[in-house]
């Protein structure tokens, strides 16, 4: 089957397959292409097959692993035999298509939270919590820390009408907000907290909303991470903490509430560590050896841990594998700290990473090398998260809000 | 000749008793021999008397019985051929009268010479052998005439010839046919008395020895006398008579000659004593040199090692091989690429020959680098040195210590992730709070400012009038202040970064009251004051302060004026907003000071030569002088254990004082080529950093054990690029994050770099 062709190089018998429906779809039958092809070759080629009107940009599988270096190579490199017809599948390529219009922010925007996809929500180093409802569209504003915010989260997004938000800053508190989003127009409409949770005893680094947003979790350089009940029936403005986990030496910079009774948190202690939330111990403790800065749960049965900190190392470990901390994964194409790690929601192989150099990755856990990356930042990414499924959102220290929209993710 | 040997013979027989029993044997074969003999032995007895004053060479030994016993013979064979044998022997004429005589005596034993003409030849050729034998030795009894007659010549003469000589009727005796080794080893095998053949090569015939012969010989060989019945120890006799000789057999008296040196040997003494002096007479003959020698060997080893006291055996010369002919094969011959490349070489590199070919021998150019050469090694002769240096081979890798691989001493900081920008001029002085959450930087530009450690992100900025000398973090953390030494003020700073009520406590301590009284002394040099700009404390100073350090409890603050002299460091606590001088009379000018880590009253002062340690409760002097030996102090630093410090200096030298063990170095590493500015230990790492003018912080792995029989282990670790030069000045602080092993430098390029692991 391997011939040679006209020019005297190899030829492959290669089928497209896809799970994508129409008019992605290629007519499944055998094709005869050089061998010296890369991923653009393949692309177009595909192109052609299908007679898309606008050109689109694909990726290719090969047994489960992106293809990123030309064929003959990828298949000499995983012993894959050139002469059987190969079955190559092909998804939409992951790169963002469309750079929306950066949204201003007074100061750094140090947090932002896309999980509801009507809006999005972001912190500043001015104090101020922002609600975006398209890109340079700011609808509400809410006010009241005295110090920069560090973390924002939605808590409860699925309401109708109004939508609960909580955010950390800095000033050692937290503040839960309700935002009428029936309200629209123009105007900006500034919210004040309906309560302030004093608690901790130095900067809050970050807060995670349970899943039905009963309950608040924090993080703190106080070493603490705190839960805090966000109903509105109290009376009393602030309110106090719930329940407190000790454990970390150091400051917890970031946690995460995957179920309901698990949180993960990662310090600068080097460890990544996770709760119970009913006991209140520590189940896990995976060391790191770096100071952690980001931390998310993902993947594959939602079981995979994510974090970067102090290098430019994106991990993956995966705590169900026994016996051994050492990651399963790691993604080294950045070049400074790591300050922003997510899962995709729906996928199980993606994951983005912003960073201190700039840069936004977008990784599959299928390759080592970074998707694509989103380069539009000027200076340090401080945060970035997935909105609506195909978009990215991040703030940095150039003072912008990014949305970079269009990223296929089947 | 022959005559002469007949005659010999004949004499022999009347002495040898061998011969009578063998001639007793024969004359029971015959009568009449016996007759002769008795006839022969009278007559012998005149000869005897005739030829012993002429002809000593009696012996006739060498006639063997069974000869002896047809002597007769041998003369009647000489009357036959008188006349022809006195033809040959003309010149033979010592022997001539005998001769002579012993025909007139032959003539007379004709009748008995019919019976055995046919063994005479034989005879006369035995008897021939046997004068001349005779003539050499007396004891040759049994010879054999020999029947060759050629000579006492060289037998190679005849080497090549097939005969060996002559036999005495001029017969040439052909040799033998060679017994081949084979043959002769098998003979000897086979015949037991084979051992007592000797092959006789005058005659070439093999001669059997008789036992008693062996027997002679056995006695020779062991010494002794040949025959056995001589006596060796028979008595003496003494024959002269002695008794009545009482006189002299001269009664002349003793000439006077005998009695002095003699004139003439004295003369002659005289003589070869002059040839000694003038050298004609030499005693020791010159030593003849061997005048081969071993071309290619290797004389390193030789005696000339021995000879010189500076022997430098020559290089080795290679041998020469194929390649050098004058005609090569093929494979030797560089192609035009090859030589092409040779051109393009360095000198030095290019191969000393280049292999050519030649058609012949004559056309051989003459050695076109002769002249070159020569004067090559003139100049190595002119420029050899003349002291041999010793040298010892040592690999440096082996000199240096055996450290443990930087991998095993992880972390330390490694790489620049963050800087912090924002100061508009060099930044003097950096400090972390003890969290680590912030840092406080002081500038050239007068401001002060606190980042955000994990962002990088300016928090607060204080902006003074005069350039920011130091800063210093209290080391408490509920106290959340800072003291910045600015010109000649000591200002404290509220960051406001504390809780609600830590606020509270920090204002009212911040609020100058009423002031306690102070000591005339310390008024003089200290006044305390409200800061209007940013509501803390002024402490104005007498002198510009230089260096600010927090007591590890935080209520203490020490200051040091550089120019202060003897009342340059001064103590502040501050609550009590008071000022107290040290109570220790100071030496030199203070450059920085330390409070100790955890013993509570001790105070190290660094001047600018030397380090004392001193206890601020016992108003003594100094308990420990530390000896830098350091031209110049320029900053120190205590390992948090207390027992350890380190001291940089302007030459960029650092020392590390184990204070336990010595007050001298333990280690003194030189590693900046410009002034250290600062050095710093890590709070709970093992890790201790300088950073230098050179634009370079250096980290070292620093473990101090909990043993106090191990010495301190330090292990240069990195170092830390990345600042650039600004109006020559480099790194002007360094200092450890609190908890991480991180390190920040504060540049004079208005940067501040924090290196992560």
């Amino acid at each position: 089957m391997d011939g040679e062709g006209e020019d005297g190089s190899k030829v492959i018998h290669v089928k497209f397959v896809t799970k994508l429906y129409p008019p992605f779809k290629a007519p499944v039958s055998s094709v005869v292409i050089p061998s010296n092809v890369t991923r653009l070759g393949l692309s177009s080629i595909v192109n052609s097959l299908l007679t898309l009107e606008k050109p689109e940009a694909f990726d290719f599988l090969i047994d489960g692993e992106l293809i990123r270096m030309s064929l003959e190579q990828f298949l000499l490199a995983k012993g894959i035999s050139a002469e059987r017809t190969l079955e190559i599948e092909y998804i939409r390529a992951v790169a963002p298509r469309k750079e929306e219009k950066p949204s201003l922010h007074d100061d750094w925007v140090s947090a932002v939270d896309g999980s509801s996809p009507r809006f999005i929500l972001t912190g500043c180093y001015d104090g101020l919590g922002r609600i975006w409802s398209s890109p340079g569209s700011c609808t509400h504003i809410l006010e009241g820390h005295t110090g920069a915010i560090s973390s924002v989260a939605f808590v409860n997004s699925q309401g109708g009408e109004s939508v609960t938000v909580a955010t950390a800053s800095k000033d050692r508190t937290l503040r839960l907000f309700k935002v009428d989003t029936a309200e629209s127009g123009d105007s900006t409409t500034r919210v004040r907290a309906y309560k302030i949770l004093r608690g901790h005893k130095a900067s809050v680094q970050s807060v995670v909303a349970e899943k039905h947003g009963n309950m608040v979790c924090s993080s703190s350089w106080d070493c603490t991470i705190n839960l805090w009940n966000t109903d509105e029936s109290e009376s009393e403005l602030s309110g106090e903490a719930v329940t407190t986990f000790i454990g970390h030496t150091q400051c917890v910079s970031s946690v995460v509430w995957p179920e309901e009774d698990v949180i993960y948190s990662c310090s600068w202690d080097h460890s990544v560590r996770r709760w119970d939330v009913p006991t209140g111990k520590d189940t896990l403790n995976l060391y790191c050896g770096k100071a952690l800065n980001t931390v998310d749960v993902g993947g594959e049965g939602s079981a995979l841990v994510a974090g970067g900190g102090s290098d430019p190392v994106l991990r993956v470990w995966d705590p169900r594998k026994p016996g051994t901390s050492a990651p399963v994964f790691q993604f080294s194409s950045h070049s400074s700290w790591i300050s922003a790690c997510k899962w995709h929601e729906s996928s199980w192989f993606h994951l983005l990473s912003a960073s201190y150099d700039g840069k936004i990755m977008l990784w599959d856990l299928r390759t080592a090398w970074p998707l694509s990356v989103i380069d539009t930042h000027k200076d340090k990414v401080l945060c970035a998260d997935w909105w609506k499924g195909d978009s990215v959102v991040s703030g940095g220290a150039d003072s912008n809000l990014r949305i970079s929209s269009g990223i296929s993710i089947s | 000749m022959t005559k002469k040997k007949s005659e010999a013979a004949n004499e022999d027989q009347t002495r040898d008793t061998k011969k009578k029993s063998v001639s007793a044997v024969k004359s029971s074969q015959k009568e009449k021999p016996v007759l002769a003999k008795q006839v022969k032995s009278s007559k012998e007895e005149e000869d005897l008397l005739l030829d012993s004053a002429t002809d000593s060479d009696y012996d006739g030994d060498s006639l063997s019985g069974s000869l002896n016993s047809d002597d007769f013979d041998s003369d009647v064979f000489d009357s036959e051929d008188d006349a022809s044998q006195k033809e040959t022997e003309g010149g033979d004429k010592d022997s001539s009268e005998d001769e002579l005589e012993l025909h007139g005596n032959e003539d007379s034993d004709d009748d008995d010479e019919g019976e055995q003409v046919d063994s005479e030849n034989d005879e006369e050729d035995g008897s021939d052998e046997e004068r001349e034998v005779a003539e050499e030795s007396d004891s040759s009894e049994d010879e054999v005439a020999p029947r060759n007659t050629v000579g006492d010549v060289p037998l190679e003469w005849y080497k090549d010839e097939k005969h060996i000589g002559y036999d005495i009727t001029g017969k040439k005796i052909t040799k033998k046919e060679k017994q081949d080794k084979l043959d002769s080893f098998l003979a000897n095998m086979d015949d037991s008395k084979n051992w007592r053949k000797i092959y006789d090569e005058y005659n070439d015939e093999e001669v059997e020895l008789t036992k008693e012969e062996s027997k002679l010989i056995r006695r020779m060989l062991k010494g002794e006398a040949p025959h056995a019945d001589f006596d060796p120890y028979a008595p003496y006799v003494d024959w002269f008579k002695w008794d009545d000789a009482i006189h002299p057999l001269s009664s002349a008296p003793e000439p006077k000659r005998r009695f002095i040196p003699s004139k003439w040997e004295a003369k002659k003494v005289v003589k070869y004593v002059r040839a000694i002096r003038k050298g004609l007479i030499k005693f020791d003959k010159p030593e003849e040199e061997p005048n081969v020698y071993l071309l290619w060997g290797d004389d390193s080893a030789s005696d000339q090692k021995s000879k010189h006291l500076t022997y430098i055996p020559p290089p080795k010369l290679k041998l020469p091989g194929h390649e050098e002919s004058y005609n090569p094969s093929l494979e030797y011959i560089p192609t035009e690429e090859e030589k092409a490349a040779y051109e393009l070489m360095y000198e030095e590199d290019r191969p000393k020959f280049i292999p050519k070919r030649f058609t012949s021998l004559r056309s051989i150019p003459a050695y076109e680098n002769a002249l070159k050469e020569s004067f090559d090694r003139c100049l190595d002769l002119y420029l050899c040195p003349r002291v041999r240096k010793k040298r010892i081979n040592i690999d440096p890798e082996s000199l240096k210590p055996k450290l443990p691989s930087r991998k095993d001493l992880r972390p330390y900081p490694n790489s620049c992730y963050l800087e912090y920008k924002g100061h508009t001029g060099a930044v003097t002085s950096v400090s972390p709070d003890c969290s680590g959450q912030w840092i406080a930087s002081g500038s050239a530009d007068g401001s002060v400012r606190i980042w955000e450690v994990e962002t990088g992100r300016c928090l607060k900025v204080w902006q003074f009038k005069e350039a920011v000398k130091c800063v210093a973090w209290n080391p408490l953390p509920d106290f959340p202040i800072l003291a910045v030494a600015i010109g000649q003020d000591l200002v404290i700073l509220n960051t406001e970064l504390g809780t609600d009520e830590e606020q509270q406590k920090i204002e009212e301590l911040l609020r100058l009251g009423t002031l306690p009284e102070q000591d005339e002394a310390v008024a003089a040099i200290v006044s305390w004051l409200p800061d209007e700009t940013y509501g803390g404390i002024k402490i104005k100073h007498f002198k510009n302060i230089s260096y600010v350090d927090w007591h590890p409890r935080g209520d203490y603050l020490s200051a040091v004026m550089s120019a202060g002299e003897t009342r340059g460091v001064v103590i502040h606590q501050l609550s009590m907003h008071k000022t107290q001088r040290l109570p220790i009379k100071m030496r030199g000018l203070p450059v920085c000071t330390l409070f100790h880590p955890t013993h509570r009253g001790m105070f190290i002062i660094a001047t600018k030569k030397n380090v004392r340690v001193f206890n601020l409760q016992k108003r003594e002097l100094a308990i420990k002088k530390l000896e830098t030996g350091l031209r110049e102090i320029s900053s120190m630093a205590i390992h948090p254990g207390g027992d350890n410090l380190i001291v940089g200096s302007k030459e960029g030298k650092m020392c590390w004082f184990d204070m336990d063990l010595s007050s001298k170095p333990y280690k003194t590493l030189k590693n900046h080529p410009k002034d250290i500015t600062n050095v710093a230990f890590h709070r709970s790492y093992p890790l201790f950093a300088s950073c230098s003018e050179d634009s370079t912080a250096y980290v070292f792995h620093g473990k101090v054990y909990s043993d106090l029989n191990e010495n301190p282990l330090i292990v240069p670790l990195e170092i830390l690029r990345g600042h650039s030069t600004s109006s020559n000045r480099g790194v002007l602080d360094c200092k450890f994050h609190p908890r991480q092993p991180w390190l920040f430098t504060a540049g004079a390029d208005s940067v501040i770099k924090l290196y992560c692991h």
